[in-house]
């Protein structure tokens, strides 16, 4: 059989290979979450035990971190597929200011919450080592799953694993 | 002691790939052994200079960090499939050899103390802590980080660089070689 007769299989193959698997690590012993009271771009603040009950995502990251950018419109899909369904999700930026989020926003628009730890103390607090890095909060206020760099958040096996937390 | 263990280590069937980066166009190098992805891409040092600089750095601790060999550094557990082990890494580790010398890459933790308060704020150091690779990560199936590294050589140098990583229990290396800094376009103008 020709190449050109393979085409169709080898192009398969090809797109198994780059659309990866998204995938969420469970946090070994699920810790409690830090608690943080922090403000958004708009000035309102947002309390993390307040959302106690439902599955929270929290997302820190900043402008200038390339893949950062990249999984902000997934996040957007996935948040108006779950905000429906009770999941929050918490953008923390890391040491930046409001003028800084806001020119950015004017290129990469984000619907969920953008909330400021220009000092960063919250940061401090939570196992982060890079951004961006996410946890998904259990409604029990522990750490479930943990993701280290970007992720396609609108894949349905990640929405899956985040829906099944409030069971 | 550590580099005499570390050059006795089994080395992985690691393959290294010169390209060029498909934003900037500069070189960069990718390293693959089983579950781990390293890839060091050129940084200019003038991008380098104009990143803290425009976080409030001065001009002279700016300077300073362009002059130093920095890369952008990926790296990543390729193993999506929920089945797969965990990689950590360590750059305390790394080892390079340039012009028969060896030496290590320079971690931000000795940048930092090397910087007195009152020359760099907090608000620069917090962007410091987070634009440069972290010394020592795990990362599980699926994780990656982005950051830079600093490998504390002239502009245009050539070296090799052996990186050290462990997963399942075992400690593994592999050398990247003929890695160029970028050069210093600012001062050939």
């Amino acid at each position: 059989m020709s190449t050109i007769a393979h085409l169709p299989l080898i192009l398969l193959l090809l797109c198994g290979v780059v659309a990866a698997d998204q995938t969420l690590a469970p946090v070994p012993g699920r810790p409690p979450a830090p608690d943080f009271n922090l403000p958004d771009t708009g000035g309102k603040l947002h309390r993390l035990s307040d959302y106690r009950g439902r599955p929270v995502i929290i997302n820190f990251w900043a402008t200038w971190c390339p893949p950062c950018r990249e999984e902000i419109p997934s996040m957007n899909r996935a948040w108006r597929s779950l905000r429906e369904s009770g999941v929050a999700m918490l953008a923390i930026n890391v040491g930046e200011d409001e003028d800084t989020i806001f020119m950015f926003t004017a290129d990469y628009p984000a619907e969920y919450p953008l909330l400021l730890d220009r000092s960063g103390e919250v940061i401090s607090q939570w196992p982060v080592k890079g951004l961006p890095t996410s946890y998904v909060i259990a409604p029990d206020g522990t750490l479930a799953y943990r993701a280290i760099g970007g992720r396609e958040w609108d894949d349905e096996k990640l929405l899956e694993l985040i829906r099944g937390l409030k069971e | 002691m550590l580099l005499a263990l570390i050059t006795c280590l089994p080395v992985a069937a690691a393959e290294v790939v010169r390209s060029a980066d498909g934003q900037t166009g500069l070189a960069k190098w990718s390293f693959t052994a089983g579950d781990l992805e390293i890839e060091l891409i050129q940084r200019l040092p003038d991008q380098t200079r104009g990143f803290f600089q425009a976080r409030n750095f001065p001009v002279a601790v700016a300077d300073e960090i362009a002059g130093n060999c920095i890369f952008q550094t990926i790296i990543r557990n390729r193993n999506t499939s929920g089945a797969g082990h965990m990689v950590a890494i360590d750059l305390e580790t790394w080892r390079i050899r340039h012009d028969g010398a060896e030496g290590g890459v320079k971690l931000k933790e000795s940048w930092l103390a090397s910087w007195p308060e009152a020359t760099l704020g907090q608000a620069a150091r917090l962007a410091f802590q987070w634009a440069l690779f972290p010394t020592r990560q795990e990362f599980l199936p699926g994780d990656y980080n982005w950051g830079m590294t600093a490998y504390g050589l002239p502009a245009g140098s050539v070296f090799d660089l052996q990186v050290v990583w462990q997963s399942e229990g075992l400690t593994d290396s592999g050398w990247m070689r003929g890695i160029e800094c970028a050069p210093d376009v600012e001062k050939l103008k």
